[in-house]
């Protein structure tokens, strides 16, 4: 099965060359000059205001934190797919597979309902 | 050494140089970019065990959601350095012993005579059509049914303490309500003032 993935390492390594090979030939091939003008930070043309880490809105955090959320909800339905029809074909477990998916997406739609009636999701 | 030997090490030699590299870095965006590789290489050595659904899961929900999540983190705290590594020496001792006493548990759990191959052999190789996702879904959705349920209740709780801790409603906003201004009628908005008309 592993024979399958081997175009996968292909690509990464392709892509590995493809992005350390012309940063590493720039650096060897050409003129290397530094100064502290040339090292500070570009900001279009003028001095540089202030230092990159600003406190920022901590309601992008919440944004953040709903999406890991709601992904890891998503990541629980795959193998339930690859599997609900052996479930549903097993005798004494018929509706069970699909119910027990519902209860887990009701939890968490009753999380959602809550979260949209108190307006985290609205950017203000 | 066949090649399948060689991927792996290669993948664990690339993943524990970036985690000494993760509490070893000054800049602490460097240090989550590192450990952004070392779970991508954690992912790849999943799928030298054929845990296609799990290699995958780590790199979307750790790489695309939870690494995103750090550097977040990062960017807010506007960390002073010097200021962190004030008192390093003070506290050398303390952190020097924890840290021995986790090793010290880390070797006992991990070492030889619990974990090697003699107590857990190389398990055997999977037949044809083996499918690591199915089977993570047989157990998952028959046998450990309970503690999957569980697992909503978890995301709920961290959904409703995100929410408790983070959510501040700003007075004096601009923001619309476009469902409110959509609801708008004329007489809302228009006053009709009937006027006597005026003579010259």
């Amino acid at each position: 099965m592993l024979e399958n993935y081997f175009p996968v390492l292909i690509f990464i390594l392709v892509g590995l060359a493809f992005g350390c090979v012309p940063i590493v030939l720039g650096r060897l091939a050409g003129p290397h000059r530094p100064d502290a003008e040339k090292l500070s930070p570009y900001e279009c043309g003028f001095e540089p205001f202030e230092d990159a880490r600003i406190k920022f809105d901590v309601r992008y955090y919440l944004i953040a934190i709903l999406f890991i959320l709601f992904d890891l909800e998503i990541a629980f339905l795959f193998p339930w797919a690859t599997i609900l029809k052996e479930i549903a074909a097993t005798e004494g477990l018929r509706l069970f597979g699909f119910f027990e998916m519902m209860v887990f997406l009701g939890i968490l739609l009753i999380g959602y309902i809550w979260v949209w009636k108190k307006g985290a999701l609205e950017w203000e | 050494m066949d090649f399948k030997t060689f991927v792996f090490y290669m993948f664990a030699t690339i993943m524990i140089l970036a985690s000494l590299r993760v509490i070893t870095a000054r800049n602490p965006v460097h240090a989550a970019l590192f450990l952004v590789l070392a779970f991508f290489t954690a992912g790849g050595i999943w799928m030298l065990l054929e845990a296609e659904f799990l290699a995958i899961t780590l790199v979307m929900v750790y790489v695309g959601a939870v690494m995103v999540l750090f550097l977040f983190v990062v960017m807010m705290l506007d960390i002073n350095l010097d200021r962190i590594r004030e008192g390093f020496w003070s506290y050398l001792p303390l952190g020097a012993a924890i840290g021995l006493l986790m090793v010290a548990e880390m070797v006992i759990v991990l070492g030889g005579s619990y974990f090697g191959l003699d107590s857990m052999p190389e398990p055997p190789a999977a037949a044809a059509g083996y499918s690591n996702t199915r089977e993570l879904g047989r157990l998952l959705y028959t046998e450990y049914v309970y503690p999957f349920e569980l697992a909503s209740l978890v995301l709920l709780v961290a959904m409703v303490a995100a929410v408790a801790l983070t959510l501040r409603h700003r007075k004096g906003t601009k923001s619309v309500n476009p469902s409110q201004q959509i609801a708008v009628k004329r007489n809302d908005r228009v006053r009709m003032v009937s006027m006597p008309t005026e003579k010259e």
